[in-house]
């Protein structure tokens, strides 16, 4: 192998080693309040040329950094959410079009506190995709609003922050649930892919310093 | 693909509902011990006996009409094969093995449907029915355990976690497992495709015994040998295509193998991971033909091939204009420089063996009362809007719309949202992405490697302008897979504005992929050409590594 070829290997591979390191010293988003968790969920809304459905009541945690509304499509257009609290934005954000599941988490500036009795507004326009609100029946006091129209139940709503453990602090629980729901169960899964993916760098590495001479 | 939706608009190529909702099925709970038992208490041994006489006669049937068209290589073609292809196949082979393990059981698009196929086909002989709605009882229970029906497409929701949870799902996996139900009633949206996968996957399934987890284990591993094939076709597809310089092959071949996405569908139950290896195959069949000339052997292979392909699945079609204009040039070819007549028997022999299953296929499809040529035919039934506003659709389904067409995709950058964003990161079904300022940073490495491959070809552009027919080959074959994708998309719009827009669908091009690499890697030059492959390679493997911990992060996180 060469030498620049040697060097960028060993370069790569220990650059590739930080960024996972760094990874794991990180933490995840986590729920940090859900306005609700439906026992069976409702459509509160379908549309197939957009709106401005808009939650009132509702709590902020502080930190919240991604707020996860339950809207379904399979190509969803581009979401934005605006909150207000007593006349004037708290905090706002934009979700790209083209994102496809049930739930679709917006990015928003991080609130430095918590913020209660504030309306969040989820806007987007469609064209001809019908995107659907998940949600719960509610009375109309709590309900979403569509303009001026009440609707018959709340839109589902997560606030996201990041944790307070890290990846690397979860790799026990972690690697016992990788052990669940398959064929044979156990802790010990967890040294499969690991294994399999040292072979594989491995191999990798060897192939490219014989090839690559 | 959901029980409610398995037999919705026919397309060709099928994802499955991204969208679609369904409640976990509380009420089975209460019911299904009391039915399994009495079930059991009845089970049919004539019944049983009969199934598996039913079984044999259709693999015979099946052996008997694939024995022809079996590419079976002898000892000393595989020794021909050099090192470092093998090499890249166990890379592939591992590395879909490690998917297999880190994705929970079924949380892939259509895997349900993909098992439910094998099941019918492992257990009554019979292809599955396109009308029914309702899994077997045995998999509508370990779904329901799984928690199949919270998890999917809601990423709020993990994978089962706790020893309870485990245990009960023990239980119902026993219970499942002693159920006397045959075969599976339907198979959603893979009903409709054609056996050749689902046939290899009998065995697995036959082998594993067991629960359903069991069997899905063994057939997701199967899926991963195909994952090998696929990285070993591509590596030879290059050396055929690129033989300059031989240190490039193995950065093609080693990359491709490393892919996520690779790796993510080739773990799964799945007739994509035999569609990826026998469209690797073809694109390498067709570049040996090329460079050594249309031999009586080069013709069966391609023709072999291309049954194989034909009998895998239905987006192989999209390959077929391409196959069909390479051994046409070919024969050209061939016609010059030996007798007009064997040149062209050669192609009849190619084309002749290529669709005989096609006819054999239809003909079994019209026995059992599904239509002759499967979604095939239902496409063709669904045709809609006028033939210019559907090559519109299409175009504008991959590249920017041209002026004064109508605009199909307000507000959305196809190229970079659907197919680019959907290449680097889309994992379960397809609700699981990286964080936003990844898909941001992403075009940065993958322009450097567009701006190399482009410098190689600038630089070899004398070598290209004397292979324009073999590149128009490939570039027809290209066209005819996305073509295909974006008519099934067609069939959905505008209710559904991109429904087949998956990145996996792409993936039958991945020998094309593979050559790009290796081009960039070259284009780097000769001093920094190795160094630029070897940072490809990383940059793979970087991605792999990074996709699976999102995927564990995801669903055990």
């Amino acid at each position: 192998m060469t030498q620049p070829a040697r060097i960028a290997l060993v370069a790569g591979l220990a650059l590739l080693a930080v960024a996972v390191g760094l990874t794991l010293s990180r933490s995840p988003m986590s729920i940090a309040r859900t306005n609700g968790t439906p026992l069976r969920e409702y459509r509160v809304a379908e549309t197939a040329q957009g709106a401005t459905y808009c939650q009132p009541h509702e709590l902020l945690p502080s930190g919240t950094s991604a707020i996860r509304l339950s809207l379904s499509a399979f190509t969803g257009p581009r979401v934005r959410v605006v909150v207000s609290s007593g006349g004037s934005t708290v905090t706002s954000g934009t979700r790209g079009s083209g994102w496809t599941s049930r739930v679709v988490a917006v990015p928003v500036k991080p609130l430095p506190r918590a913020v209660s009795n504030a309306t969040v507004c989820a806007s987007f326009r469609t064209h001809h995709e019908t995107v659907t609100v998940f949600g719960m029946r509610a009375p109309s006091a709590l309900a979403t609003r569509q303009g001026r129209r009440t609707l018959q139940g709340t839109m589902t709503i997560e606030y996201l922050r990041p944790g307070t453990r890290s990846w690397a602090s979860m790799a026990p629980s972690i690697a016992r649930r990788l052990g669940l729901g398959r064929a044979s169960t156990g802790t010990w899964i967890v040294l499969l892919p690991l294994a399999l993916l040292a072979v594989i760098a491995a191999a990798a590495s060897k192939l490219l310093l014989k090839e690559l001479s | 693909m959901s029980e409610d939706s398995g037999t919705r608009t026919p397309a060709l190529v099928h994802a499955g509902t991204r969208a679609g909702r369904e409640d976990d099925d509380g009420s089975e709970r209460g019911t299904r011990g009391g039915d399994a038992r009495a079930l059991r208490r009845r089970a049919p041994v004539a019944e049983r006996s009969r199934s598996i006489r039913q079984r044999a006669s259709l693999r015979w049937a099946l052996a008997r009409s694939a024995a022809p068209l079996a590419w079976c290589p002898s000892a000393s073609m595989l020794r021909r094969i050099p090192r470092a292809a093998w090499i890249c196949a166990l890379v592939a082979g591992l590395n879909a093995t490690c998917w297999s393990i880190v994705t929970p059981a079924f949380e892939i698009p259509d895997e349900p449907d993909h098992y439910a196929y094998v099941k019918q086909l492992a257990e009554t002989g019979s292809l599955p029915s396109p009308n029914s709605t309702r899994f077997a009882k045995e998999e509508r229970i370990t779904l329901v355990g799984l928690r199949y029906y919270k998890v999917r497409q809601q990423p709020q929701h993990d994978a089962i976690g706790s020893r309870a949870e485990q245990n009960k799902l023990q239980e119902d996996l026993l219970l499942a497992s002693q159920a006397s139900e045959v075969g599976s009633p339907t198979a959603g949206v893979a009903a409709s495709q054609p056996p050749l996968y689902y046939a290899l996957e009998t065995v697995p399934y036959d082998l594993a015994g067991g629960t359903v987890l069991d069997r899905l284990q063994l057939m997701r591993l199967m899926s991963a040998l195909m994952a090998g094939l696929t990285a070993m076709f591509v590596f030879l597809f290059i050396r055929e295509a690129l033989p300059r310089e031989p240190w490039a092959w193995t950065v093609g071949g080693l990359a491709v193998a490393l892919a996520p996405l690779l790796g993510f569908i080739s773990g799964a139950v799945n007739p994509d991971s035999l569609l990826f290896a026998v469209s690797a195959a073809i694109f390498y069949a067709l570049a040996r033909a090329f460079r050594r000339g249309l031999s009586t052997g080069a013709a069966a292979s391609i023709g072999a091939l291309t049954a194989v392909g034909l009998l895998t699945k239905l987006n192989f079609i999209g390959l077929t204009p391409g196959i069909l204009l390479g051994l046409t040039v070919l024969t050209v070819r061939a016609a010059r420089s030996s007798p007009v007549r064997l040149a062209h028997r050669r192609l009849a022999l190619a084309v002749g063996v290529a669709f005989s299953p096609v006819v054999v296929y239809a003909c079994i499809n019209a026995l059992s009362n599904h239509p002759p040529l499967g979604l095939v035919s239902g496409a063709l039934q669904t045709l809609h809007g006028s033939i210019f506003a559907e090559i519109n659709y299409i175009w504008q389904l991959y590249l920017p719309r041209l002026p004064g067409t109508f605009n199909d995709f307000p507000g959305l950058f196809t190229t970079k949202q659907l197919w680019f964003n959907g290449y680097v990161g889309l994992y379960g079904w397809l609700d699981t992405t990286f964080p936003g300022w990844v898909y941001s940073v992403a075009p940065i490495p993958a322009g450097t490697i567009a701006l190399l491959c482009g410098r190689a070809l600038f630089e070899s552009r004398a070598a290209l302008r004397s292979r324009a027919a073999e590149l128009a080959v490939y570039a027809v074959m290209a066209v005819g897979v996305m073509a295909l994708v974006g008519a099934a998309s067609y069939h959905g719009f505008p209710a559904v504005q991109a429904e087949f827009a998956e990145a996996r669908y792409m993936l039958p091009m991945l020998a094309l992929l593979g050559a790009a690499l290796a081009l960039a890697a070259r284009g780097a030059g000769p001093r920094w050409g190795r160094a630029a492959g070897t940072l490809i390679v990383i940059l793979f493997l970087s991605h792999d590594v990074f996709s699976q911990l999102l995927v564990v992060g995801r669903f055990y996180g």
